[in-house]
C-alpha cells in the first residue's frame, strides 16, 4: 500500500506518462516500467467508475489512492449489484441508452467481447500493447475481440478441487481417479445446475480432453467431437454411477460450498472464495485445496474467471478513464485487491508478494491454477453459445439425452449461434 | 359486493339514457381525454413498440446494424421446442394452481366466514403469506427444498413421500413445489375475494332454507355456490391471468429447469441473456396475445354470466 508520499507522486507521474506514450525514463518502486514512458499533465476530470458491489471496501481504497495521487482528477465508485447478471444487466441498460453515466465499466471476462461487438467499449489496444507483458497470458486473451484489446485485466479467477484430507490421502492426479475415489467416499460436488457455472465445469474437463467448442478463427462449432461426446459420458456416468449426486444438478456455487461444509461430500469443485470461508467451519482442519486433475492421460485446465477493465464509448473522459485503469491494475494497487479484497491478481509477480501470500495462502496454487486455464469462447454471441453448452451438458447429466445426442444437438446450436445477424 | 356493482351499474345505464345529449356527450370524451392520453403513452406505445421491435432483427456483431425482420422471429418461435415446452408448462401450472387455489381459498373464506371469537386476527393473519414478496417466498422455498440441507426433504422422506428425490432437479416434481408455493402464497387472496361475496349473501335466505328442511350441503350447494358464483369469477380471472404471466417464482426456484420453463421466463432469458431483442420481443408479444386471449374467452363466456348473475341478485 501506497504510504510514503513519494511513492504517490512517482505512481502519479507514471500515470502521466503513459497517457501521452513518448519516452523517459524514470523510477517508482510499484509501477511497470513500460508504463514510465511519457510526459504529460496529471489525470485530469471526473471519472465514474461502475462495478459490482464493493463487499470488502477495497474498490474504495483504490479510488483513495488514485484520487489523492490525481488532485485534478476525481474518480467516483459508481456500486451495482452483487450478482454478476444484474450488473450486466444494468450495464447493457445504460450502454444502450448511450448514458454517459459510467466512464470505466468493470466487465466479467465474458462480456468483453459481447461488448466490444455491440460498439460499446473504446479500443484498448495501445495500451495492451504496451503492457500485456506484465499480466498473466491467459487473463489477456479474454480482452482479445478480432485482433484488437477491448479490456485491461483487473482481477482473476480459477477453480480449484477441495478435498478432505481424512477421506482421502492427496487429491488425485486425474478426474478418472477422482470420480472413482468419490464413489468409494462421500461423491464430488459441482456446479450443475443449468446455469453459467456448468458450461465453466464443462469446459474445465473438455480443455484438458484436448477439445475445444468453436474453431480457432470463432466462425465453426466444433462441439461434435469425440472428446465432448467423452466428457458428457464421463460426467452423466458420474451421475448415473452416484460418484457425483444428484443433487449437483440444483447446484450453484453455494448451494455446493454449504454441501461440502456440512460434510456431505469427499469432494468439490468451486472458485478460490469457498477457501476462507471454509476454513470457518466444522470442516476447517479437514481439508485442502489442488489445482485440477487431468482427464484421458492429458495435464489438468482450467477456465479464467474474474473481470477486466473498459472504457465506454460513451465515457466523456476517456484519457482519465485509461489513467484510472492503468492505476488500477498496477501491483501495488491489485495487491491491496488481493488483500482486502480476495480478488486473484492478474499480475503474476504480485503472488509472490509475502503480505498476498499471508492473505491467499494458496496463493501459489492459484496462480498456476489461472495460468493453467484457458479463456472461455470468445465471440460477440457468447451468451447464446454458453446456452448451448449448458442447455446440453444438463440434458445429459439428467439423462434426458444420450451424450451423443447432446453433442450433437450442442454443435447444431452454437453453429447457429455463431450465425446469428 | 357484487350486488352493489350490479345497482351502480344500472344507475349509471339509467343515468346515461335519460342524458343522450351531444353536448354531454362532448363533456364526456373531453373529461376522458387525459385518462386516454395517459394510457397511450404508457400502455400503447410501448406494446406497440414492443410489436415493431419484435419485426426487427438487431445485429450482435455490428454497432447499430439492424434490419426488418418480418415474421422470421415468429416462426422462428413457433418452430422451436423451447416457445411450445413454456406453452405447455405455463398452462400446466396455470390449470393446476388456480384450481388448487380455489378449492383451498373457498374453504378458508367458508371458515373465517363463520363467526367465532378471533376471527379479526385470524383473518388478518391469513393473508401474510400474500404480502410477503414473491421472489421473497420463493427464495424461502428454495431454501427449503435444498436438497440434504433442506426442511422439507427431510420430512417428507420421514412421511414416506418422494424417497431419494432432489425435488428442484426432477421433473414433475419440480412443478409440484413450483404450485405448491404459488398456492401458499395467493390462496388467501383467493379467500379474501370470495369472503366478500359470502357476506353479501344475507342471513334470512339461509334461515328460510332451514326452516325448509334443507341440509348443510344443500344450502351450500343451492345457496352460497349459486350466490358466490360472480365473486368465484372475478376471482378465477385474477388469478389466471396472474398466473399465465408467471415469473418470479421459476426464475427463482428452477432457473426454468424441469419442465417449470414460462412464456415470460423464455421471453426474459432471450431478452437480456441472450440480448436478441427482435426474438425475445417476439416471445413477449406472443405471451401477450396469449393472455390477452384468454381474457377475452373469460370475458366472452363468464363475463356475461358475472353480468346476469349479478342483475339476479
Amino acid at each position: 500500500m501506497m504510504k510514503t508520499p513519494r511513492l504517490l507522486a512517482a505512481l502519479a507521474a507514471v500515470l502521466m506518462l503513459a497517457i501521452a506514450g513518448c519516452g523517459s525514463d524514470d523510477d517508482d518502486d510499484g509501477g511497470a516500467p513500460e508504463a514510465e514512458k511519457a510526459t504529460q499533465a496529471k489525470a485530469s476530470g471526473n471519472i465514474t467508475w461502475c462495478i459490482g458491489k464493493d463487499t470488502s471496501g477495497a474498490f474504495g481504497t483504490v479510488v483513495d489512492n488514485f484520487n489523492k495521487a490525481n488532485p485534478k482528477a476525481n474518480v467516483k465508485l459508481l456500486e451495482l449489484p452483487e450478482d454478476a447478471g444484474e450488473q450486466r444487466r444494468l450495464q447493457i441498460q445504460r450502454l444502450r441508452a448511450k448514458s454517459t453515466e459510467c466512464d470505466v465499466l468493470g466487465m466479467d471476462v465474458i462480456w468483453t467481447a459481447e461488448y466490444a461487438g455491440q460498439g460499446w467499449l473504446k479500443d484498448v489496444s495501445d495500451f495492451m500493447s504496451q503492457n500485456a507483458d506484465q499480466f498473466i497470458e491467459s487473463t489477456v486473451e479474454t480482452t482479445d475481440f478480432e485482433g484488437k484489446n477491448w479490456g485491461v485485466p483487473f482481477n482473476s479467477n480459477a477453480g480449484f478441487i477441495y478435498y478432505r484430507t481424512d477421506q482421502v490421502d492427496k487429491a488425485p492426479d486425474t478426474w478418472e481417479d477422482l470420480y472413482k475415489e468419490a464413489k468409494a467416499n462421500n461423491g464430488v460436488v459441482y456446479q450443475g445446475f443449468r446455469y453459467e457455472g456448468l458450461t465453466v465445469n464443462f469446459l474445465e474437463l473438455l480443455y484438458s480432453a484436448g477439445g475445444t467448442v468453436i474453431s480457432e478463427d470463432g466462425k465453426q462449432a466444433t462441439a461434435d467431437s469425440q472428446e465432448v461426446k467423452d466428457v458428457l459420458t464421463f460426467m452423466a456416468d458420474g451421475i448415473k454411477n452416484g460418484a457425483a449426486p444428484k443433487a449437483n444438478t440444483t447446484y450453484k456455487e453455494e448451494e455446493s460450498r454449504r454441501a461440502f461444509e456440512s460434510g456431505n461430500a469427499t469432494f468439490m469443485r468451486n472458485w478460490p472464495y469457498a477457501y476462507a470461508l471454509g476454513k470457518d467451519s466444522k470442516i476447517a482442519d479437514k481439508f485442502d485445496i489442488a489445482t485440477f486433475p487431468g482427464f484421458k492421460g492429458n495435464e489438468g485446465a482450467g477456465v479464467v474467471g474474474g473481470y477486466n477493465l473498459g472504457i465506454s464509448a460513451y465515457a466523456k473522459n476517456p484519457e482519465g478513464s485509461l489513467a484510472f485503469i492503468e492505476f488500477a491494475t498496477k501491483p501495488d494497487q491489485q495487491k491491496i485487491m488481493a488483500t482486502e479484497a480476495s480478488l486473484p491478481p492478474t499480475v503474476a509477480s504480485v503472488y509472490d508478494d509475502p503480505a498476498v501470500k499471508k492473505a491467499m495462502p494458496f496463493a501459489d496454487q492459484l496462480r498456476s491454477a489461472i495460468e493453467q486455464a484457458q479463456a472461455r469462447p470468445v465471440s460477440a454471441v457468447y451468451p447464446q453459445i454458453s446456452e448451448a453448452i449448458y442447455n446440453n451438458v444438463y440434458d445429459a447429466l439428467q439423462g434426458n439425452t444420450s451424450p451423443d445426442e447432446a453433442a450433437s444437438k450442442m454443435n447444431d446450436e452454437i453453429q447457429k449461434a455463431l450465425e446469428t445477424f | 359486493m357484487e350486488a352493489a356493482t350490479a345497482r351502480l351499474g344500472r344507475g349509471r345505464r339509467r343515468k346515461r339514457e335519460k342524458s343522450y345529449g351531444s353536448e354531454e356527450r362532448r363533456l364526456a370524451t373531453l373529461l376522458l381525454s387525459p385518462a386516454m392520453v395517459v394510457i397511450a403513452l404508457v400502455a400503447a406505445y410501448p406494446i406497440g413498440y414492443a410489436v415493431w421491435l419484435s419485426l426487427t432483427e438487431y445485429s450482435l456483431r455490428e454497432p447499430g446494424k439492424w434490419r426488418f425482420a418480418g415474421f422470421d422471429n415468429y416462426s422462428e418461435a413457433f418452430g422451436s421446442t423451447e416457445f411450445w415446452g413454456a406453452v405447455k408448462n405455463t398452462f400446466l401450472f396455470t390449470g393446476l394452481s388456480v384450481s388448487l387455489e380455489l378449492v383451498i381459498g373457498l374453504g378458508m373464506a367458508l371458515a373465517m366466514h363463520a363467526a367465532f371469537k378471533g376471527r379479526g386476527l385470524l383473518r388478518t393473519v391469513v393473508l401474510v403469506p400474500w404480502a410477503v414478496l414473491t421472489v421473497v417466498s420463493a427464495i424461502t422455498w428454495r431454501t427449503l427444498f435444498e436438497p440434504n440441507l433442506g426442511l422439507a426433504p427431510t420430512v417428507l422422506e420421514k412421511i414416506g413421500i418422494g424417497e431419494n428425490v432432489v425435488w428442484l432437479g426432477q421433473e414433475g416434481y419440480a412443478m409440484a413445489v413450483m404450485v405448491l408455493a404459488d398456492v401458499w402464497k395467493t390462496a388467501p387472496f383467493m379467500a379474501l375475494l370470495l369472503l366478500a361475496g359470502l357476506q353479501v349473501i344475507p342471513d334470512d335466505v339461509y334461515d328460510a332454507a332451514k326452516v325448509d328442511g334443507a341440509t348443510t350441503w344443500q344450502r351450500f350447494r343451492r345457496i352460497t355456490i349459486p350466490l358466490l358464483m360472480p365473486a368465484i369469477l372475478v376471482a378465477l380471472i385474477f388469478r389466471t391471468l396472474d398466473a399465465l404471466r408467471i415469473f418470479d417464482l421459476p426464475f427463482v426456484l428452477t432457473g426454468g429447469t424441469n419442465g417449470t420453463s414460462t412464456l415470460s421466463l423464455i421471453a426474459q432469458q432471450e431478452l437480456t441473456t441472450n440480448n436478441l431483442i427482435g426474438y425475445g420481443s417476439a416471445l413477449s408479444v406472443l405471451t401477450f396475445v396469449i393472455v390477452m386471449g384468454v381474457s377475452f374467452i373469460y370475458i366472452r363466456t363468464v363475463g356475461g354470466n358475472i353480468k346476469s348473475l349479478a342483475e339476479d341478485t
